[in-house]
């Protein structure tokens, strides 16, 4: 009697055992103040990179550079993961309260992040540091709702469209300018293609969402002064503006710009054939420019895009936007010590000193600080620099940033449904009302 | 032993596994189905809207060509994979030259990440770089060039054949194990009876070897269910999802459009599909046993 007994504790002790370690892994909580071995807090930055000393070199640095500044005070880590599996896990995290101090947000979720309540406001941090909410010039305002400043830009992000000159050159074509209309554009593309070479590189398979160059047209198609009302269903997405705005994109198609393969090669393939000199163009943002620096050197120039004529919106929009933002969980307000931590992090991020590093790396950092420039020798940027020095005003956020999630989603599938020919201009559009109508 | 042979203990002895089978298994589905009936963005409350993603997903025009391709794939895959690897089997477990080696070369697709496997097959069917069209080029035959990935036809039928190429080893494996459990000497008997080969497979080979068919197949249905780094890596479901199978197209829904709620119901209704054809085929060959 007494060894079945103990045999039928063993059991329940056994299943209870393993019971109990299914379920720890659900629980736990990193809101309590961590500390590292040298009794510095710990503050998580959650990162979209899965490795940030390669793939975001300036926040690394900037960081190291905040951890050696505060050495045995505070200590800033990484979590780190790549893009999809970050969004999903902050999603996850912030499901179960576990988010880290400070993460990276895609831009289409911002908002959604604070309806929810997760993100704190960060508002008195700006009353707080006047100088930094003066370099920022207003960025911040894109991250900015009822619930208050939900997040800050992350960088400042330039986006339009890298031209290799030699090709231009040897082609026997004229460097785009200010002024180019889309009709000379697309000359421009024909030429360059009876010399041989892939006109605009550009892939679809996995990178729907690379299609930075075409934010400009849409800008430029007044998208700032009518998304509103679109997302307030006064108006469609396939209205006059957006339908002559999507023609523009077929003509791009008709006229061959594109690799014929751009189905089932990515934006680093597609990257990789303008690195080459096997494209002549490529539409991107700041965050190439020390790629093109070591591959393509002087040879590199940097237009906005095309002039339309077929529209009343005004063309001379350069787009300067913020980037996707950074948000502050909403325990870390909950916490002194640790909300101390963030706002010295916040205040070296948003500093001179970063600012620096950022032009160091080719980077446009969110502030704005005098005498902060880049050098000679780099040469993307300072194209880009160039083009910027026309002075021409920028959307308060990139046009793909500024829709929900489902709708922005939609807006790329468009995009590249009419690049691809699988769609025709109206069809796209009424495809993205259709997923604008499905997320209300 | 004694103890163990009681049945409170032997259900005391699954408990574990069973608890860890719900948790990860049965659990995960019905939160899934839950998920389904709602509007839910991944963040904040989900929000019940009863079946309207149900409603949507068969409006879904997007939904209806995954589950084409999904079908097309089915179909391509079963019929050349229970055929083809029983066939190979058969062949294999003869004492031939080579045969060792010969084993060995069909099973080594079987051990290659499936996110290889599909990098290995983009260089072969890519329209530009791929090995068929510029081969095609050398030869003169640029007229039969085409678009077998990446276009807006022939994508399914290219996955197909590559799930095929890396499933089809581990089949033969499954069959060459069926085919060794069947007592040599039923087999001499047959021969002795004066039985061809044919007369062989199609009376004593098949009919022993039911189980293993009946395995074989049930992993062909879940796994062609499965269907995802493939895609993902040959095509990522484009263009524009006209390559997506069931469970990419659930999954960009998902995680891509962040609408959860829909990318559930996506995920279910594949699962129900994926249930049924197994049901029907477990009747069906149920049925013939009878």
């Amino acid at each position: 009697m007494k060894v079945n007994k103990l045999k039928k504790v063993l059991s329940a002790i056994l299943v209870g055992t393993l019971s109990l370690s299914l379920l720890a892994g659900c629980g736990g909580n990193s809101n309590e103040t961590e500390k590292d071995e040298s009794g510095a807090t710990v503050i998580k930055f959650g990162i979209h990179v899965a490795n940030p000393a390669e793939q975001e070199p300036v926040t690394n640095s900037i960081v190291e550079a905040f951890n050696k500044a505060n050495e045995g005070k505070y200590k800033v880590e990484f979590e780190a993961a790549d893009t999809e599996t970050h969004s999903k896990n902050m999603k996850l995290k912030a499901e179960d309260g576990t988010l880290p101090q400070i993460f990276w947000i895609e831009g289409s979720e911002a908002s959604e992040y604070s309806e929810a309540g997760v993100l704190m406001d960060l508002t008195e941090f700006l009353n707080e540091n006047a100088d930094i909410k003066e370099a920022l010039g207003g960025m911040e305002e894109a991250f900015k709702d009822d619930n208050g400043q939900y997040g800050l830009p992350y960088q400042c992000n330039v986006q339009g469209i890298f031209y290799n000159k030699e090709i231009f050159k040897q082609a026997g074509v004229e460097y785009p300018t200010d002024d180019t209309t889309y009709e000379e554009f697309i000359e421009m593309i024909q030429k360059l293609k009876k010399s041989g070479v892939t006109p605009l590189a550009i892939g679809s398979k996995n990178s729907s969402f690379a299609m930075w160059e075409f934010n400009e047209f849409l800008a430029r198609y007044g998208w700032e002064g009518n998304i509103g009302n679109i997302l307030d269903g006064k108006d469609k997405f396939n209205n006059k503006e957006l339908l002559a705005c999507f023609e523009k994109l077929q003509g791009l198609k008709d006229a061959q710009a594109f690799p014929e393969n751009m189905a089932t090669i990515e934006y680093f393939d597609a990257k990789q054939l303008f690195d080459e000199g096997k494209a002549a163009m490529f539409g991107t943002g700041q965050w190439d420019c020390a790629e093109f620096d070591e591959n393509l050197g002087d040879k590199i120039g940097f237009w906005w895009g095309p002039k339309f004529s077929d529209t009343q919106a005004e063309q001379n929009i350069v787009m300067k936007v913020p980037s996707a933002p950074i948000g502050v969980s909403a325990a870390v307000a909950d916490d002194e010590e640790l909300k101390e931590g963030v706002y010295e992090f916040l205040k070296f991020y948003y500093g001179e000193e970063a600012a620096k590093l950022s032009y160091e790396g080719s980077i446009f950092p969110a502030t704005n600080y005098e005498g902060v420039a880049a050098s000679d020798s780099q040469y993307a940027m300072n194209a880009m620099l160039d083009a910027l020095s026309n002075g021409w005003a920028s959307p308060q956020a990139a046009p793909d940033l500024t829709v929900p999630s489902a709708t922005q989603e939609a807006l790329y599938d468009g995009i590249f449904g009419v690049l691809q020919g699988t769609y025709e201009p109206a069809e796209a559009l009424d495809k993205i009302d259709t997923a604008a109508e499905n997320s209300k | 032993m004694h103890w163990l042979s009681k049945k409170k203990y032997k259900i005391g002895l699954m408990l574990p596994t069973l608890l860890v089978y719900c948790i990860y298994i049965i659990l995960p589905i019905g939160i899934a189905v839950y998920y389904s009936f709602t509007k839910y963005s991944g963040i904040g409350k989900a929000k019940f809207v009863g079946l309207k993603n149900y409603i949507r997903l068969f409006q879904d025009e997007l939904f209806w060509s995954s589950f084409k391709n999904t079908m097309a794939m089915f179909v391509l895959a079963f019929v050349l994979l229970l055929t083809l690897s029983f066939l190979i089997a058969l062949l294999l477990n003869n004492k031939l030259k080579a045969v060792d080696f010969s084993k060995a070369l069909i099973f080594s697709p079987a051990i290659i990440a499936p996110i290889i496997v599909g990098i290995i097959w983009v260089y072969i069917l890519d329209p530009n770089i791929g090995i068929i069209n510029n081969v095609l080029d050398a030869i003169g035959a640029g007229a039969l060039k085409h678009k077998w990935i990446g276009g807006e036809k022939l994508s399914p039928y290219s996955i197909a054949i590559i799930y095929f190429w890396q499933q089809l080893g581990y089949l033969v494996t499954i069959f060459i194990a069926g085919l060794k459990m069947i007592p040599t000497d039923v087999l001499e008997a047959v021969k002795i009876d004066g039985a061809n080969s044919i007369q062989e497979i199609r009376y004593v080979i098949i009919p022993m070897m039911k189980t293993t068919i009946s395995t074989v197949a049930v992993l062909i249905i879940t796994g062609v269910f499965k269907i995802f780094e493939i895609v993902q890596q040959t095509t990522g479901g484009g263009p524009n999802h006209l390559s997506e199978t069931l469970v990419t197209y659930s999954y960009s829904q998902t995680f891509s459009s962040g609408d959860y709620g829909y990318g559930m119901s996506l995920a279910t209704v594949t699962f129900l599909i994926s249930l049924v054809i197994t049901a029907v085929y477990s009747i069906l060959t149920r049925e013939k046993e009878a």
